[in-house]
């Protein structure tokens, strides 16, 4: 149990509208820490719909919840929003910085809300995340100012600056061209080898996937590992 | 409070929106100076009237009523016939008697500020041939200037002068122009019950109330009781001021019980003007009040927009990790934001509107500018109201914002 940093057990998911269908059925897997997994599937498998179950920010489902040793049963929106805050990093495929803050100030966000640190500490942390991420002379631009490719590494370097227990991604490289790509998942690859990093990560690209630790793939609801 | 992160957000917004920031702000300070500069104004209105009043008048009056009923005989059965001519009320009483004793019960009252007893009597007032009526008022000089205020009222001459001689008098402007009268001249005064005496001007008031400046003269009280045959205890009004003239129909109810005589509160005796200057403050109210609304609208609408437009942002703030009640704190603090701004430079802008109206020259009665008060009350109530309005427009899309589902709005 100490090394695994997510379990779930048995969750079901329906979808109301238009009509009342099956989602996820008994979806039941563990993840080990410092694994990269990737989840991949047709659309309207349900992969994504996982993800966002995984993520706590869906809670209409049933079934069991464990990230890093915390049963998440019955918490509150509010005591989630803390969690996912201290414990898991997000990666979207449409970068979603704020575009007014600068890309150093778009990566402290998560640390300042945390504020478990000071300013300073939190800034130094961000320029080391954006100097492993290439992003050195960046960081004083406005996010609104920056490449796709640049976009995304920032948002890596804001989902690593807690130090979560698992970085998820939905299709983290799904707008990018092939060769940003390709450095987005070394930069995966090398947080899992180098940092010991859990990364769970929804794609449809098929290098990408090939190059995981594993692979677990959704079908119609079900789940094939 | 805010946290610095929050904040961050918050002002990131405001300055990305710069242009319907600055048009929020400036409805709440359109709306807040307005509402200012109409009370102020309008407080000096109403305060400048009450002054008038309160210049020949005080804020409560004791007097002795005429009986004007005339007894009605009822015939005992319908065969009788009563038949009175020439039927007339007979005043059995005049003035009051007792004044003294009824001062001293008065200055217990820990609501009453000053009282002082006047003996008024109508008289002729006569310069050679000619003349005009009028009313002759007996006065405690000392405390009829600390009640009215008589000194700065003072034209020419002076009013301490009244009290060195009995035959010393001070009399009204336009009385003093109808006579052809300066100070150092000599007046002939005759009482209703034509006792004549002559008296030496000392002084001319000019009070801005034509019931002082055209009719009344000032003389001692003792040489008022000597005219009119009274004893010292003697008085036909008792003049009493208290702290809080608006509290005068209040602290009058009760004396109404106590005092053997009529007590006729100011209010009652100017019921026209306090209907006018309540109808006043209503307006002055009223009008500004709806234009901060109007404001409020145009914050809710702006703040509404800016929910809208932020909404992906709102989204993965709340996929980082920020609750609720961040996300209300952020797009709350915006709305405060524009208040304060708003509020402060609505301060200035109705201070500034009240400083220029009332440097310019617009005579009114005596003054000859307007009167606007400079009120720290109202500066408050308009900020309190200002900030009130705002945060109440922002409440609303802060809550729509806080209730996003951000993986809907993440998976589009």
């Amino acid at each position: 149990m100490e090394n695994l940093a997510l379990s779930v057990k048995n969750i079901n998911k329906y979808f109301h509208d238009p009509e009342t269908f099956q989602v996820l059925k008994e979806v039941s897997f563990e993840v080990k820490k410092g694994e990269f997994l990737a989840l991949v599937g047709k659309s309207g498998s349900g992969k994504s719909t996982l993800l966002y179950v995984l993520s706590t920010m869906d809670t209409d489902f049933t079934g069991s919840l464990i990230i890093n040793g915390t049963n998440l049963e019955g918490k509150t929106q509010n005591e989630l929003a803390a969690f996912r805050n201290e414990h898991i990093g997000f990666v979207f495929q449409f970068h979603y910085l704020l575009p007014e803050f600068s890309a150093i100030d778009n990566v402290m966000l998560p640390a300042m809300k945390l504020g478990k640190k000071s300013h300073e500490e939190i800034r130094g942390d961000a320029m080391q995340n954006l100097i492993l991420l290439d992003l050195k002379e960046q960081a004083e631009k406005p996010a609104s100012k920056l490449s796709g490719g640049q976009q995304q590494r920032v948002a890596i370097a804001r989902a690593l600056i807690n130090q979560p227990a698992i970085i998820m991604g939905d299709e983290p490289t799904g707008n990018l061209d092939s060769k940003n790509a390709k450095g987005v998942f070394n930069i995966f690859k090398q947080l899992c080898k180098e940092k010991g990093q859990t990364i769970i990560a929804v794609t449809h690209d098929d290098d990408f996937a090939a190059n995981c630790d594993r692979i677990i793939e959704m079908r119609d609801g079900i789940l094939f590992s | 409070m805010v946290t610095k992160t929050n904040l961050k957000v918050a002002i990131a917004h405001l300055t990305s929106r710069k242009r319907q920031a600055v048009v929020a702000v400036l409805s709440v300070t359109f709306g807040v100076g307005l509402f200012i500069f109409m009370k102020s104004f309008v407080g000096g209105i109403n305060a400048q009237q009450a002054d008038l009043v309160f210049a020949s008048s005080a804020h409560i009056r004791i007097f002795n009523e005429a009986n004007s009923q005339v007894p009605n005989i009822i015939p005992n059965t319908e065969t009788q016939v009563v038949n009175v001519r020439n039927a007339k009320a007979i005043q059995y009483t005049e003035g009051i008697k007792n004044a003294e004793k009824v001062i001293a019960d008065l200055q217990h009252n820990p609501h009453i500020l000053s009282v002082t007893a006047q003996v008024n009597l109508p008289a002729t007032f006569k310069n050679g041939s000619a003349k005009t009526g009028g009313v002759l008022s007996g006065v405690d000089v000392v405390n009829e200037d600390l009640m009215f205020g008589m000194k700065k009222f003072i034209q020419n001459g002076s009013w301490e002068e009244l009290d060195i001689s009995n035959n010393h008098i001070v009399i009204g402007r336009g009385m003093a122009e109808k006579l052809n009268l300066t100070v150092g001249s000599m007046i002939a005064v005759t009482s209703a019950d034509n006792v004549s005496k002559n008296f030496k001007i000392v002084g001319i008031v000019y009070s801005g109330t034509t019931a002082v400046d055209d009719n009344k003269g000032f003389i001692k009280k003792t040489a008022a009781l000597q005219l009119s045959k009274k004893n010292q205890n003697y008085a036909t009004d008792i003049q009493i001021n208290i702290r809080d003239f608006e509290q005068a129909m209040e602290i009058a109810l009760p004396m109404k019980q106590e005092v053997a005589y009529k007590v006729e509160s100011w209010q009652e005796s100017n019921q026209q003007l306090v209907t006018a200057n309540n109808l006043r403050n209503m307006i002055s109210t009223v009008v500004p009040l709806v234009l901060i609304i109007v404001a409020g609208f145009g914050i809710y609408n702006i703040m509404t927009m800016t929910v809208n437009e932020k909404i992906k942002e709102i989204a993965i703030l709340k996929a980082l990790g920020f609750g609720g009640k961040d996300v209300i704190q952020i797009f709350l603090t915006q709305a405060v934001l524009i208040g304060i701004v708003g509020a402060v430079t609505g301060i200035g802008l109705g201070y500034l509107i009240s400083t220029i109206m009332s440097k310019l020259p617009i005579s009114l009665g005596t003054a000859n500018h307007l009167i606007i008060l400079f009120e720290p009350k109202t500066y408050m109530l308009a900020t309190g109201i200002g900030l009130i309005i705002t945060i109440i427009a922002g409440y609303l899309p802060a809550r729509k914002a806080a209730g996003v589902d951000p993986v809907q709005i993440i998976r589009g």
